[in-house]
């Protein structure tokens, strides 16, 4: 047949070429990329693998440090210590800052927990290439059972947080809108799904990115009013309304008004948060599932 | 075996696997100085500038197309390097093709692999994970948990983290879990294989029974009295050609004869033996017809 000329550099050619034809109707292709529905039901058939890989891991995450899970709740409060030294008491950032101490752990806190979760979603197909050659499952159940894992993870961060708030002084009461605090924080998690999606499919192909993920963190820390105060140094009234439209400052502040101010968190913010959330969730699943073919590469 | 191949279904053969138009090309870094390796200008000098070396295309497998069917047991020889293990694992989908498709009837599954899962986790915690990855339920891992454990001979280190097994106690679990399903399609490569006598024995067992229920098997193996033994088909790979496709006894003499010469430091006539192999080789062309449904 027509073949033949293909394989023109072995040294004799084949005595001949036998055509068979086969019906691949009924036969799967090896490797190939389903539907998105289909790919989203796979997902959702293996989500015993993704609790089950989640738990596993948040027992086994500090095993090596002394301390162990200790550091979970350690690092935040170091941070914060840091931060209130610098900013607080150095810099004077606090000015203007109603109940600053409160105000600082709550960014610090919940800063820590995007950063640990985005940044390990990112990893999670990298770090797992054993078991992605070893098994044939949908791939985008690594980054989000690392995200069930970070969730798992930041409910005894959570407490202290909130135990750290009512010890330090002012004290602040505990009121029905502290409940509000958890579907910013649901928001919060399925932000960190998709980006660390975006970024999961990103690091796969291009390792470096790893490199500039915690500069381009910092840099979002920094811009997201962690330890001061968007009014206090910005003026420019378009560039506030931009700043604000930053998700993990919306998260802050809706937190920020439930426990400390007392306040209902205004409409714009809920708003703005959840079309991040949803946004970065609906374009972080179709960017992973675009190269599901490719993740077993080396 | 190409008169068996047109009957039943009007022509067309039912097929468990069919490798269409498949070949192989990896990426390498080179150490080696003097090379005509692409790209002197821009991209030489940035590779200079950041200290990496050259990337070297090799021709793991070269264009490759085979139909296996039901009850078929292939075996596949050659050596190292020749493209045996890359061929499992394009078939098991370890790997993906540059070129080509590989389609199959049910998803197939390797036996043999050594591989750590998730090096943090204890071997039990990875038996789980591992099933569940695989599409088991919670109660049939319950099922099946104590024949794993017992299949890869761990005992008490079972408990312990992955990265503290060695690499044969790694490979065990490893077969164990891998073997815990009965596969439609089974792919062993006995090249990687790494236990000692006791586990060779007892994973030796294991294979046989899934062998016998297996629609189809394919078998890497440097021992051809295993190959004659299991097989009913053979093929011989050499530096990425398919050599000689056919019956087992004669393509593990003629593959022995070449090796022999080989180690004799006859290098001519081995060349010749190859040529003389491949001249009677019938090259398989897939013609596909119908869309392949698609799935992972």
């Amino acid at each position: 047949m027509a073949n033949g000329a293909q394989d023109g550099q072995a040294t004799p050619g084949p005595a001949g070429v036998e055509v068979v034809p086969v019906s691949t109707a009924g036969l799967l292709r090896i490797g190939a990329r389903p539907g998105l529905l289909e790919y989203l039901k796979q997902i959702w058939s293996h989500r015993g693998f993704i609790v089950y890989d989640a738990r596993a891991r948040v027992s086994s995450g500090n095993r090596r440090d002394r301390l162990g899970s200790a550091w979970m709740i350690l690092n935040p409060i170091l941070n914060g210590l840091t931060f209130y030294l610098i900013f607080g008491l150095l810099l004077n950032t606090s000015r203007g800052i109603e109940n600053f101490i409160g105000y600082l752990i709550i960014g610090v806190f919940l800063f820590q927990i995007s950063a640990r979760a985005i940044t390990n979603g990112a990893r999670s197909v990298q770090a797992n290439k054993a078991v992605i050659q070893a098994f044939n499952f949908p791939r985008a159940t690594l980054p989000i059972s690392v995200n069930v894992r970070e969730i798992l993870a930041s409910v005894p961060v959570l407490i202290t947080m909130l135990i750290l708030i009512l010890i330090f002084p002012p004290a602040e009461d505990i009121t029905w809108r502290w409940l509000l605090i958890l579907p910013a924080l649901f928001l919060q998690a399925v932000f960190n799904l998709g980006v660390g999606l975006i970024l999961a499919r990103m690091i796969s192909r291009i390792n470096d990115i790893t490199h500039l993920l915690s500069f381009a963190l910092r840099v979002w820390m920094y811009a997201s009013a962690v330890f001061f105060s968007y009014e206090r140094f910005i003026e420019h009234e378009t560039l506030l309304t931009i700043v604000k439209l930053n998700p993990l400052f919306n998260v802050l502040d809706i937190v920020r008004d439930c426990v400390l101010y007392a306040t209902l968190p205004s409409w714009e913010s809920w708003a703005i948060l959840a079309a991040w959330a949803f946004g970065m969730l609906i374009i972080g699943i179709v960017f992973f599932w675009k190269a599901e073919e490719s993740y077993v590469r080396e | 075996m190409s008169e068996n191949k047109q009957d039943g279904d009007g022509g067309r053969i039912r097929p468990t696997v069919v490798v269409h138009k498949v070949s192989m090309r990896y990426h390498v870094p080179s150490t080696e100085a003097h090379q005509a390796v692409p790209g002197g200008g821009v991209g030489g000098l940035a590779r200079k500038l950041l200290g990496r070396t050259p990337l070297v295309p090799v021709d793991a497998l070269k264009t490759l197309s085979l139909v296996a069917q039901h009850g078929e047991s292939i075996g596949i020889v050659g050596r190292n390097g020749s493209g045996k293990s890359t061929l499992m694992r394009l078939i098991s989908g370890q790997s993906n093709p540059t070129r080509g498709a590989v389609y199959a009837s049910s998803i197939p599954v390797m036996l043999g692999v050594n591989a750590a899962l998730v090096p943090e986790l204890s071997g039990d915690h990875n038996i789980i994970l591992g099933c569940l990855a695989m599409g088991l339920t919670r109660a049939e891992i319950d099922d099946k948990f104590e024949s794993i454990v017992d299949l890869s001979g761990l005992e008490k280190a079972i408990h312990l983290p992955m990265r503290s097994y060695s690499s044969g106690m790694s490979s065990r679990l490893r077969f164990a879990i891998a073997a815990s399903v009965d596969p439609e399609i089974l792919l062993i490569d006995e090249a990687l294989n790494t236990g000692d006598a006791q586990f060779r024995e007892r994973s030796k067992e294991r294979m046989n029974e899934l062998r016998a229920k297996a629609g189809s098997v394919f078998l890497v193996s440097h021992s051809l009295g295993t190959i004659k033994e299991m097989c009913t088909r053979t093929l011989w790979l050499d530096q990425g050609d398919l050599v000689m496709d056919g019956d087992p006894a004669l393509v593990t003499a003629a593959y022995l004869e070449y090796t022999r010469q080989l180690t004799k430091g006859n290098f001519d006539t081995a060349a010749t033996l190859r040529e003389e192999a491949r001249s009677t080789l019938v090259v398989t062309e897939v013609e596909t017809q119908g869309s392949g449904r698609r799935k992972a």
